[in-house]
């Protein structure tokens, strides 16, 4: 348990008869780069928010770090950063203006927050428009920058909901070198992602929840190990995801019901 | 190949969109907790009619008794009257937010002429242009009443005035839908709307003054106005009703020739649009350049003796403010208060009332009463934070301090605001006595804290999201408005007869002792509040962040 960075246990969420996450046992180990999968309203995004504070739980529990979230939120919190889903932002404040209020936020120095603003908002290609406010910024723009904020004050843990969306390849490749190199450092990453590409080549290990409820957890080998496929060719995620969420049948798409298109 | 069998006639089209409208109508309706919308929409409705109804029959006999009088020429008044609603009326509503967004139709398979065609019949579909169509049909009744032989002009007048005005209207919709695409021109245009709210509150106290001097400028602009469609339809009028027929053709003329004018300009417009038009927020890629790192930034902090939280929290509070246009112009608002008041109220100032009040109840009756405008905003003071409410729960904070970088500004910018207002009051009227000043600065000092301890309950138990530089759709938490009107009857009444407490007792000192009192019990109440308060931030986050990232 001490190399575990993240651990839940019977973490659960109840939206009045809605349970959207339904007593998830979680264990990520320490600079893992973690991919949480999960087909639409399946309960990643509030199992994220969980994690990071955005969202108490129902009943269970979430250990980061070794810290108890509920006992210990503001220790934790000093120690991760976040991503969250619609990015957080405001609007109405510069790039550079944001960076510095979060990495005050932090508790860093005026001095160091200055410094890594700067640098982060050059490293995101986003330092040729000093003036422009948020709100007037792309969508990529914006992802970049929520980004450039997650890590500003160096977090152990980093928590990215669908942080690739909307960005051109050329920074999300920069991207991805800076987040491998990260791990590499021992910070641990946990990423949800609808693309299954970017995870199987980013993330060693997988989690999938299916209706609330995790139904598959382990790294890319062990996952491939549980699925039967022609002998000589190599498991894709997605058939691995397809096969463990698509088999109640209930996500497939009846296409005899749309024989007009084709 | 695509399974379209034909394409709908542009009749159909128009009976489409009319229907969609309607949809949209009704779907909002069926939106949860919209009971109250639907009441209120019936209530305006009914006293919409009403009003519509009222001003018609004033147009009716207005019509009338001109023409069966003496003096036909004023009849051009009222084509004015109906001209400036027209064309005045959407433009004001339209800063105020994005209604339905009419460009949006070009990605279904419609010519050109039909979204031309659609394009008018929308703009026949709006309040000002029913209203307007109501004012024309009763003065053509009028009219028609006091001269039944002007019936057939007064028809065609009618006719081309309404086309002018329609395609006028559009015209300026569509440039202004071009202009308020972008976010800066929106604010500028609500900035102006509030500049001219503020400046309209002058015109009485003006015309008082000068509107004797203004007259004779007045009567040499006046023909100057008779080239505009207004006046030619009242010169046509007045011809048909002298049976002086040329002359009432040269007006028709005259108007068709503006709403042709109109259409030419209104075609080429739908045209741009037609062909896509982009009125993207993003700017263009500027030129990378070097950035220097501050030096000032690194070196001072003008903030040091807060946390580097609290910091923070109030200087992004302190961009917001100066990037809120309609928070900011409403700034100007207390100075000019007290301006038009001194006018009108203020024992010593020479326009003032016959009987006016004294400076010594005058002064704490206009310190209430900015209070009362100033910290309304208080009461819901996480609505521009939008989705960026998240950062406070995902930061290392805890939530007191956020309430005190909140508040802390709210404090400076009420200090700043009322110094301003007591040096305006004291040169336009002087000031109150000494004990009357400093029993007024102790109430205040009790009312801020007062009020900031429960404004801050209500931001947290009923947020509502506002945006920035949008007024339609823009409404406060009805229960944060009964919270805050309610916290301020209360200070209110606890402070008034405080004030008149010196009249019975013959102490002047009296009131400034108690309100320093109270002041004293209201800051310490202030201070242990927050720690109850960040417990219930951290209760109420899930409604927090749903209330405000919609």
């Amino acid at each position: 348990m001490s190399d575990a960075a993240i651990v839940t246990e019977k973490l659960t969420r109840r939206f009045g008869n809605l349970t959207a996450v339904d007593g998830v046992d979680l264990k990520v180990a320490a600079g893992q780069f973690f991919g949480f999968l999960g087909p639409n309203g399946a309960g990643k995004s509030t199992t994220i928010k969980m994690l990071t504070g955005l969202l108490a739980p129902s009943s269970g529990r979430a250990e980061l770090l070794g810290l108890d979230f509920a006992a210990h939120p503001v220790d934790v919190k000093r120690q991760i950063g976040v991503v969250p889903e619609g990015m957080g932002l405001f609007e109405r404040l510069t790039g550079a203006e944001y960076l510095r209020f979060v990495g005050r936020m932090y508790g860093l120095d005026r001095p160091t927050t200055q410094r890594r603003s700067g640098e982060l908002l050059d490293f995101m290609q986003l330092s040729d428009r000093p003036k422009t406010l948020i709100a007037d910024y792309s969508h990529g723009m914006q992802k970049k920058l929520a980004l450039a904020a997650a890590v500003i004050h160096g977090p152990r843990i980093l928590f990215l909901d669908e942080p690739f969306e909307g960005v051109d390849a050329l920074a999300a490749g920069a991207l991805k070198a800076l987040l491998g190199r990260m791990t590499e450092r021992g910070v641990t990453i946990f990423l949800t992602s609808h693309v299954l590409e970017i995870v199987e080549r980013l993330c060693s290990h997988v989690a999938i929840i299916h209706k609330g409820r995790l139904v598959a957890q382990g790294s890319l080998e062990e996952l491939r190990a549980g699925i039967a496929v022609e002998e000589g060719s190599k498991t894709t995620l997605e058939q691995i995801f397809l096969s463990i969420v698509g088999q109640d049948g209930s996500q497939q798409p009846q296409l005899e019901e749309l024989s007009w298109l084709m | 190949m695509a399974d379209v069998a034909r394409i709908p006639g542009v009749w159909e089209q128009v009976r489409l969109i009319a229907g969609l409208r309607w949809r949209i109508l009704r779907n909002n309706l069926r939106k949860k907790n919209n009971q109250w919308d639907l009441i209120g929409m019936i209530l305006a409705g009914v006293f919409g009619g009403l009003a519509v109804l009222g001003t018609s029959v004033g147009f009716f006999f207005g019509a009338y008794t001109l023409l069966s009088g003496a003096h036909e020429a004023w009849i051009a008044l009222l084509f004015w009257g109906i001209f400036l609603f027209w064309q005045l009326f959407p433009v004001f509503s339209a800063g105020f937010g994005a209604g339905f967004e009419f460009r949006t139709l070009l990605r279904f398979p419609l010519s050109l002429r039909a979204f031309y065609i659609i394009g008018l019949a929308y703009g026949l579909s709006d309040f000002a242009a029913i209203t307007s169509v109501c004012w024309l049909i009763a003065m053509t009744i009028g009219a028609s009443a006091a001269k039944p032989a002007a019936l057939p002009a007064m028809l065609a007048i009618s006719f081309v005035f309404l086309l002018m005005n329609i395609t006028l209207e559009r015209l300026i919709g569509s440039w202004l839908e071009r202009i308020l695409a972008r976010r800066r021109a929106r604010e500028m245009f609500l900035a102006l709307f509030i500049f001219f709210a503020v400046s309209v509150q002058f015109i009485s106290p003006l015309l008082q003054r000068y509107g004797h001097s203004a007259q004779p400028w007045a009567r040499q602009v006046l023909p100057y106005l008779a080239v505009f469609p207004p006046s030619l339809a009242g010169q046509a009028i007045v011809s048909a009703a002298k049976d002086q027929y040329a002359n009432t053709l040269l007006g028709v003329a005259g108007i068709s020739a503006y709403a042709i004018l109109f259409s030419v300009f209104l075609w080429m417009r739908f045209a741009t649009q037609y062909r896509g038009e982009e009125l993207s927020e993003t700017a263009a890629p500027a030129r990378a350049i070097a950035r220097p790192v501050s030096r000032s930034a690194e070196h001072s902090d003008a903030l040091r003796l807060l946390t580097p939280q609290v910091a923070a929290v109030l200087r992004k509070e302190y961009r917001y403010l100066t990037r809120n246009s309609f928070a900011f112009f409403l700034l100007i608002m207390p100075p000019v208060f007290v301006l038009l008041f001194t006018t009108q109220f203020a024992v010593r100032h020479p326009t003032a009332v016959k009987h006016p009040v004294s400076t010594e109840m005058f002064f704490p009756g206009m310190m209430a009463y900015l209070l009362l405008i100033l910290m309304a905003p208080a009461y819901n003071s996480f609505a521009y934070d939008g989705k960026g409410i998240q950062a406070y729960f995902t930061s290392p904070v805890s939530f007191r301090e956020v309430l005190l970088g909140k508040n802390l500004l709210q404090v400076a910018m009420l200090s700043f605001e009322l110094t301003l207002c007591v040096v305006a009051f004291s040169c336009l009227v002087g000031i109150p006595s000494l004990p009357v000043l400093a029993a007024t600065a102790a109430a205040v000092v009790f009312n801020i804290s007062g009020q900031l301890t429960i404004a801050n309950w209500s931001s947290l138990s009923f947020p509502r999201k506002l945006n920035f530089g949008q007024m339609r759709g823009q409404r406060q938490s009805g229960m944060a408005v009964l919270v805050g009107f309610s916290t301020q009857i209360l200070l209110g009444a606890i402070s008034a007869p405080i004030l008149f407490m010196s009249r019975w007792t013959g102490d002047r000192w009296l009131p400034a002792e108690v309100f320093v009192f109270l002041a004293a019990a209201a800051i310490a109440g202030y201070s242990s509040s927050l720690a109850p308060l960040a417990a219930l931030a951290e209760k109420k986050k899930e409604i927090l962040i749903d209330a405000l990232s919609r």
